[in-house]
């Protein structure tokens, strides 16, 4: 696999603990930051991203004095070329057996023995070693992101940007995408609601898996008009209408003014005490309230136990025949002196949970099961944006996506376990997408809600989460060491920066990248998911990318394209 | 084309030898210029000038402090001279058997031995042998002007080089001379120093980017 693309310089030490050193033999200008580059020895490949950029000088006086001021202006830059230079950082990522040259007699051979499996089929793997000293390194053409990253033709692969320098396309594996959960991060106005869109498009057009969206601020059903340009901003329902169905909440909820593909519902008895434990902090519930829940269950049962409380009446009094006055039997303090329970506790949690009592989509009986039909949309390979309408709180979020998820992973189990038992169809892979995730997962909310278990261990039930969120530290680190694939945005705080790349090696090489990246479009792939870290310039989302997406697809990037997105029309 | 005679040798050792000449000579042989020194079977030595005096006798100290020398008296004491004019050259290579090295030479040459002035061909060939190994006994030699011989010999030598169409040859030999010295700040400065006055300004051009 010898390619001649122009050597950029060559190994001058290093290591793998810290980064590998490449002294530059061009000029500084065309190296970047995160650029990614190859290092060629006799037996591997090296594939690495640089980290830093370093002026050098064989003697501080080279450098400290300014000898174009006495020299005549040829020998001043002969002495420079000679005596400064510049250093790379490195930092190794993965190696390759490139395997004889193609036109070596041994190539023919070395093929025949990897088709006979009598040799494994060469792939990219962690660095283990380091290349030999004055090892050649180039820029990666895109024949080298493609053999990393996977070819653009392959179906399951969908370009998620171009790198930086040159422009070449760089793939994102759906298929491995979805198996693990991912998330979605940068601080806000860097773009992750547009990049979230693109990666939608991408899996709904992949059409493996199916999507959820718990699109809190309406942005991902209909059209939308982008707060930066004012400009019509796509949905995904206009470009697939049949496809995917935009859920409204609450009856008669209009999205974006238009109406929504149906309305949800919630049916009071599916309302669990652990839902209300959950809004703890929202509701600032006290301390007794799982006692007092608990005895609201065992007299009511957990179908009715929500009913029957609403609709006891909190403080009220009759005067008995006595003129005593006592609590009168639906009263809450009634059924609290009932049930052994104080009440005070009792009383303070019903005016509490006025909140929940009022919400106008939780209904004692639904017109119909829509969760039913959320979910048999989603095992039927569509997509769902459940948009929250103008019932945009907190509550409403916390409670909603956490109701509808357990009775999603309800489903999902119940299918996984009778495809592995009773050789039932196999279960079709989800993606739950949440926004302001850090509301769900944070730290005292991890272990409550449903999410934190689907980012453990849903994966083997064929759900996964996809986060999207602008505050990562926010979230539970448990939470956060599970996510495979971490698409970052630009972030300028620190605890953020080192939650998105808890877990991962070269964590020191690559903060300052992150925190570095341009603000607008420029993201950095990391996470195990992926299969080395690298910054990429991330598609545009407009008519551009749905006319790549949809319409000639396999249409070649011409130069010219490539030139004019870059601004040098 | 006729070979310039510029004296013979009255002392030699291996890193370098002294020529004496008649002032009749002196016309032709220059600072940093390279010579030769052919000897039997094809062996040839290389030097390069480093040093011209002229050394006083009885009568010239005689004549210094005399008055209103007669300019007859002056002309015949500078050409028929009592001591001949000196020259000091450095050994920096030889060539044996068709082959030029830039080694320094495996013996001397002998007493009288005739020095000859290197022919443009001859420059071509002996700088352009290998890479700049000669370069070596001009730094080494501590005592010397390093800066002013190799500036000296570079413009002569790079002058040659363009018009035989190598114009490169200048640059590719101060780029040699800064890896060289790189760990010598006070002699490199020196050095480029004396290279920045000697050359033109277009002289490195061509090589810069090479």
């Amino acid at each position: 696999m010898t390619n001649n693309l122009a050597s950029i310089g060559y190994i001058v030490g290093g290591g793998l603990k810290e980064s590998l050193k490449v002294r530059l033999t061009v000029p500084a200008q065309e190296v970047q930051e995160g650029g990614f580059v190859v290092i060629e020895s006799d037996e591997w490949l090296f594939y690495g991203l640089v980290t830093d950029l370093q002026l050098g000088a064989t003697d501080p006086r080279f450098a400290d004095e300014q000898s174009e001021a006495r020299l005549p202006e040829q020998l001043a830059g002969l002495l420079h070329g000679q005596t400064l230079y510049t250093n790379l950082e490195v930092l190794p990522a993965l190696m390759l057996e490139p395997g004889p040259a193609l036109d070596d007699p041994a190539y023919a051979n070395w093929i025949a023995e990897i088709d006979a499996e009598l040799r494994p089929k060469p792939r990219p793997l962690p660095v283990k070693t380091v290349p030999p000293h004055h090892a050649r390194v180039r820029l990666a053409g895109p024949g080298d992101i493609a053999q990393i990253f996977g070819k653009q033709e392959e179906k399951k692969n969908f370009v998620i940007g171009y790198t930086r320098e040159q422009g070449h396309p760089v793939c994102l594996d759906l298929k491995q995408f979805v198996q693990r959960s991912s998330g979605v991060f940068g601080a806000t106005g860097t773009g992750k609601s547009f990049l979230t869109r693109i990666v939608l498009a991408g899996l709904i057009q992949h059409d493996q898996t199916s999507v959820l969206v718990f699109d809190m601020h309406n942005e991902y059903g209909f059209d939308d008009i982008s707060s930066d340009d004012n400009k019509r901003v796509i949905g995904l329902k206009t470009k697939y209408a049949s496809r995917l169905r935009v859920v409204g909440l609450g009856k008669g909820a209009l999205i974006r003014g238009q109406a929504p593909d149906f309305n949800l519902e919630l049916a009071e008895s599916d309302l669990q005490p652990e839902d209300i434990e959950m809004l703890t902090r929202e509701l600032n519930l006290k301390e007794t309230t799982p006692t007092t829940l608990e005895a609201l269950v065992s007299t009511f049962g957990r179908q009715n136990w929500f009913t029957a409380f609403r609709e006891m009446r909190n403080g009220a009094i009759i005067e008995d025949e006595d003129g005593k006055k006592r609590p009168a039997p639906d009263s809450v303090a009634a059924w609290a002196s009932s049930s052994g329970v104080h009440q005070l506790a009792a009383e303070g949690l019903h005016s509490k949970l006025g909140r929940v009592f009022r919400l106008p989509y939780l209904v004692e009986n639904p017109a119909s099961d829509t969760i039913g039909e959320i979910i048999q949309a989603l095992e039927a390979g569509q997509h769902i944006v459940l948009s929250f309408g103008k019932h945009e709180s907190d509550l409403d979020y916390l409670l909603v996506t956490n109701l509808l998820t357990r009775r999603i992973r309800q489903a999902w189990e119940k299918r996984t376990n009778d495809f592995r038992s009773k050789g039932e169809r196999e279960p079709r892979p989800l993606v739950i997408v949440l926004e302001e995730a850090h509301k769900l997962l944070n730290r005292e909310m991890a272990a409550q809600t449903t999410f934190s278990t689907i980012a453990r261990e849903m994966r083997k039930y064929y759900v996964t989460l996809l986060i999207v969120d602008q505050r990562p530290s926010q979230i539970y680190d448990e939470v956060m060491s599970q996510l495979g694939t971490r698409i970052s945005g630009w972030l300028g705080d620190d605890d953020d920066i080192r939650a998105v790349l808890s877990g991962l090696a070269g964590r020191e090489a690559l903060r300052g990248m992150l925190a570095r990246l341009q603000s607008k479009e420029e993201v950095l792939l990391l996470g195990w998911g992926v299969p080395m870290p690298l910054p990429v310039r991330s598609r545009r989302y407009g008519e551009d990318f749905w006319k790549e997406l949809q319409g000639e697809k396999q249409g070649k990037r011409d130069q010219k394209h490539i030139l004019k997105e870059l601004g040098y029309d | 084309m006729t070979a310039i005679e510029i004296g013979r040798l009255l002392r030699a050792g291996t890193s370098g030898f002294v020529v004496g000449c008649r002032v009749n000579q002196l016309e032709a042989p220059s600072f940093g210029a390279l010579v030769r020194v052919p000897l039997e079977n094809g062996y040839q030595i290389y030097g390069m000038i480093h040093d011209i005096h002229i050394d006083d006798d009885g009568l010239v100290r005689q004549l210094v402090t005399a008055e209103a020398v007669d300019q007859s008296v002056i002309q015949d004491n500078r050409i028929n001279r009592n001591v001949p004019v000196e020259m000091s050259v450095l050994a920096i290579g030889y060539k044996q058997d068709g082959r030029i090295s830039h080694l320094l030479p495996p013996r001397p040459a002998l007493s009288l031995d005739v020095i000859y002035l290197c022919e443009s061909e001859e420059i071509c060939q002996f700088t352009a042998e290998g890479r700049f190994g000669y370069f070596r006994h001009v730094l080494r030699a501590a005592e010397l002007p390093i800066g002013e011989l190799l500036a000296a010999h570079v413009q002569q030598a790079g002058q040659i080089h363009r018009q035989d169409g190598n114009p490169g040859w200048a640059s590719a030999a101060t780029r040699e001379l800064i890896t060289l010295l790189r760990d010598d700040y006070a002699t490199l400065m020196s050095v480029l120093g004396a290279l920045g006055d000697a050359l033109p300004a277009d002289e490195l051009k061509l090589g810069n980017n090479a």
